[in-house]
């Protein structure tokens, strides 16, 4: 009986360290399932992905992304205040905004604007900019170190010095830099002479064109990277996936193959002429000028104005954080979750405007907004935590989400 | 008197609605001139969306920019292959071209008495080097810029163009994707190559029944974008071209490739390439004893092509964008104008850049010194509704494309005739183009 009572005993206790050890296991093994699904798995082949963050996936790291849980409920903008050169910025043609922890770098036509402690300062070639037309910006999630693509070439400011990277001094591609990306310690760059990429430790740069890649010409826009994939927007190419593990490329185009239809709304990427790319939650966005795409690895999906929530079909700019996609066009900003669209427009020639929500192309809401972003030419867009700034042809816009 | 009154408001909306269309250029067809019968996938399927129904208009800001009030000189950018390109005598004849238009202009007091001035850009060629004079030209304060000829060039330079948003008046290239970018800063004064594809296409296989055609083309950019809708228009009537060749710039010898085009016995041959090379290209398929007919790109409405071809240039028919013998005092004082000034002939590139140039100035006249004013007025369908350059009239499609009809070329007797260009027929129209107004 005692001999009975004591092997209940520890039967008991065994299930009991059981359940406590699969209450801890279990919630992991599931998550990490869930990270290689969503193709976020740390070890890809021969690289460790974990060497290559980008600003967004440190921020999702660091805060929890709190995008990521806008999956169902769109995060909705207001409480806009726009920065001109009554501001103090050297230019109200904003190319690009960067969110970079407590300050906001702004790329203008005439210079670079940083916003800091509630001030503007601005930097030009007199500080050592290749150039004052600052047209993309990115931060190295490894070292701080901001990236800057220029008119007349890239430049890295670190620890208040600007080095400057041209195709002569260094064999970059092309001085005009129309997009750079950090990844890692891998930047890479979109400019007209080619793709290229700048590995900060070998202090080496690798080009694509047509002679190394399947790209018609060596014509280049802008690129994304993610799980160990680069994506480039090769302007009449389509988009040239370039795999980091087999340096391999593929590329995606235009099924129908003509420049004056898209022939069916779903077949693959809506257009050749590419503007953008960007990448998260294993999704790859697609701009052009005349509509949006989105991969999810398996299947094309394709976004007009006549068909979606869609602003406009020419799209400047797409910049994707977690779930949800950004899309900057010439009538105003998009967001899109692949469910709801929220489109945001300033009403002409008045400070106010709205926010649209759409269902498929059916707008269920409006939301009056005062004031509104400073322009529906949309350029640029960058979102953190809570708040949007967006880049516009008049003026830079920041937003707080007001849902 | 309710009758009327009836009659007197509907004769004044009649009157009110046709007065507002014919005030604007009316675009007729398909986009790009492209002929029902040729209509992408059409037989089996119709698209899910037709683009380049309705232009592109920039509407970024700008517009409310102030004209300065410090110039000395109204700076317009020019960008062609002027060193290191085989086509070095095309940029030199359309860099004169807008040189002409230029002088002309400040003779007549240049704008508001300042006088206008070329900025004059190499586009060099390699490594997207275009785009990089685009930036000098934004940094020199163009208010617009003609040019170039090379398609990659071309393409290069626009995205900055858009970039910089400086507009732009293409009068030498004619790739059909230049305007297809749907970049709202670009326009194109020179026929593209959809034209002349659907003009020989018509031309060869519809009037003259060639079954079996064989293409010889640069193995460019030029060379493969060009027959690109000539080969796919052969194929949508029936008659895909029974091989394609290709040929390098600078090539003298083209055994090999006449060899496996005599093979095919074709019907005709279709080149599509540099003056130079077609020249000698039809010199040696004579040589070889191929006696078919042979037609050409607009490129080879050249005196080298002449020159090179020799007896053999005898009854080969080109497209060409415009009628260089037209007996039109406008044109004709131009080339008189060119040749006192310049010492030679003028031709399509110097022809077409005096138009381009000419449009710019027209816009710059009526706009001021604003880039966006300019684009708006270049871009508005009216102000060159009734506009007529030395190159004939302009029509934009809707991605300011110049789709106004285009010419034959034929070698008789040792020089080129000129007639127009055959069109197919409308059947019923796919693109149903809205008024602009």
């Amino acid at each position: 009986m005692k001999k009975n009572s004591k092997t209940r005993y520890i039967v008991l206790l065994s299930l009991l360290i059981l359940v406590v050890v699969a209450a801890i296991s279990l919630p992991r093994l599931f998550k990490s399932e869930k990270r290689a699904l969503s193709g976020e798995s740390r070890q890809s082949g021969g690289i460790d992905l974990s060497e290559y963050p980008t600003l967004e996936s440190f921020e999702r790291a660091e805060r929890d992304d709190i995008i990521s849980s806008y999956s169902d409920t769109m995060p909705v903008y207001g409480n806009w205040k726009s920065y001109t050169m009554k501001d103090g910025l050297p230019s109200d043609k904003c190319y690009t905004v960067r969110i970079d922890g407590d300050r906001v770098l702004v790329g203008t036509h005439d210079g670079l604007a940083v916003l800091e402690k509630g001030k503007w300062r601005t930097y030009t070639t007199e500080d050592g900019l290749a150039h004052n037309g600052v047209v993309s910006i990115d931060v190295s999630a490894l070292t701080g170190d901001v990236w800057l693509a220029t008119l007349g070439g890239l430049n890295r400011w670190s620890g208040g010095k600007f080095e400057t990277f041209t195709q002569f001094n260094s064999g970059m591609p092309n001085d005009l830099v129309y997009n750079v990306f950090c990844y890692g310690k891998d930047i890479w760059v979109a400019t007209g002479g080619g793709a290229g990429v700048y590995d900060t430790n070998k202090k080496d740069w690798k080009i694509f064109t047509e002679m190394n890649a399947p790209m018609h010409e060596p014509w280049t826009y802008a690129l994304t990277a993610g799980d160990g994939k680069v994506w480039i927007a090769a302007w009449g190419g389509g988009v040239i996936e370039y795999n980091m593990q087999t340096e391999q490329f593929r590329d995606y185009v235009d099924p129908d193959g003509f420049m004056e239809i898209d022939l069916l709304p779903d077949d693959g990427l809506i257009h050749d002429i590419t503007t953008a790319t960007a990448y998260s939650d294993s999704i790859l966005w697609v701009s052009t000028y005349f509509g949006m795409s989105r991969y999810d690895g398996k299947n094309w999906n394709g976004y007009f104005d006549h068909d979606s929530g869609l602003a406009g079909n020419f799209i400047n700019f797409v910049r994707a954080e977690g779930p949800v996609v950004f899309v900057c066009s010439d009538k105003g900003l998009s967001s899109f979750n692949g469910k709801t669209w929220i489109t945001y427009k300033k009403n002409d020639e008045k400070p106010d405007g709205k926010a649209l929500v759409y269902r498929g192309a059916r707008v269920v809401k409006e939301i009056p907004l005062t004031p509104s972003i400073s322009h529906n030419y949309v350029i640029g867009v960058d979102a953190e935590d809570d708040v949007l700034w967006v880049a516009t042809s008049s003026g830079v816009s920041r937003g707080e989400r007001i849902n | 008197m309710k009758r009327f009154f009836l009659v007197v408001i509907i004769s004044g909306l009649v009157f009110l609605l046709t007065g507002q269309l014919s005030s604007a250029q009316s675009v007729p067809g398909n986009y790009g001139n492209i002929p029902d019968s040729l209509m992408a996938y059409d037989k089996y399927q119709k698209a899910y969306k037709y683009h380049f129904i309705e232009p592109t208009p920039f509407l970024g800001a700008g517009r409310e920019k102030k004209e300065p009030v410090d110039l000395t000189e109204v700076r317009i950018g020019f960008l062609g292959p002027l060193e290191g390109s085989i086509i070095r005598p095309l940029g030199e004849q359309m860099m004169q071209g807008a040189i002409l238009a230029i002088e002309e202009a400040n003779k007549r007091g240049g704008y508001k008495g300042m006088p206008f001035k070329l900025m004059i850009h190499n586009d060099v060629g390699l490594w997207g080097a275009a785009a990089n004079e685009l930036v000098k030209m934004d940094d020199e304060g163009v208010w617009a810029w003609i040019g170039t000829i090379d398609d990659t060039n071309s393409h290069v330079a626009i995205r900055a163009a858009l970039k910089l948003e400086i507009p732009n008046i293409n009068p030498a290239n004619p790739d059909p994707t230049f305007t297809e970018t749907n970049i709202p800063w670009v326009l194109r004064n020179i026929p593209d190559d959809r034209q002349s594809s659907y003009s020989l296409v018509k031309y060869m296989t519809v009037e003259k029944g060639y079954k079996r055609i064989a293409m010889m083309r640069a193995n460019n950019r030029y060379g493969r974008v060009g027959v690109l809708h000539f080969n796919r228009s052969a194929t949508r009537l029936g008659f895909p071209p029974v091989i394609e060749e290709r040929f390098n710039d600078t090539e003298t010898d083209f055994t090999s490739q006449l060899e496996r085009i005599k093979r095919t016995s074709p019907d005709a041959i279709l080149i599509w390439g540099n003056a130079r090379e077609s020249g000698l290209i039809v010199k040696q398929i004579r040589e070889l004893g191929m006696n078919v007919p042979i037609c050409g790109s607009d490129r080879m409405v050249n005196p080298e092509f002449l020159e090179a071809a020799g007896k053999y240039a005898e009854g080969v028919v080109m497209t060409c964008q415009y009628n260089p013998t037209a007996n039109d005092p406008k044109l004709k004082k131009f080339q008189a104008d060119y040749r006192k000034r310049f010492s030679m002939e003028s031709d399509a590139f110097s022809a077409h850049a005096y138009d381009a140039i000419n449009m710019i100035i027209l816009a710059i006249n009526k706009a001021g010194l604003n880039r966006a004013l300019i684009l708006d007025v270049l871009t508005d369908y009216k102000t060159f509704k009734d506009w007529k350059g030395v190159t004939g009239e302009v029509i934009f499609d809707a991605t300011y494309n110049n789709i106004r009809p285009i010419f034959m070329a034929k070698v008789i007797n040792g020089k080129i005739e000129f007639s127009p260009a055959p069109k197919f027929e409308k059947e019923n129209v796919i693109y149903r183009k809205a008024s602009r107004n």
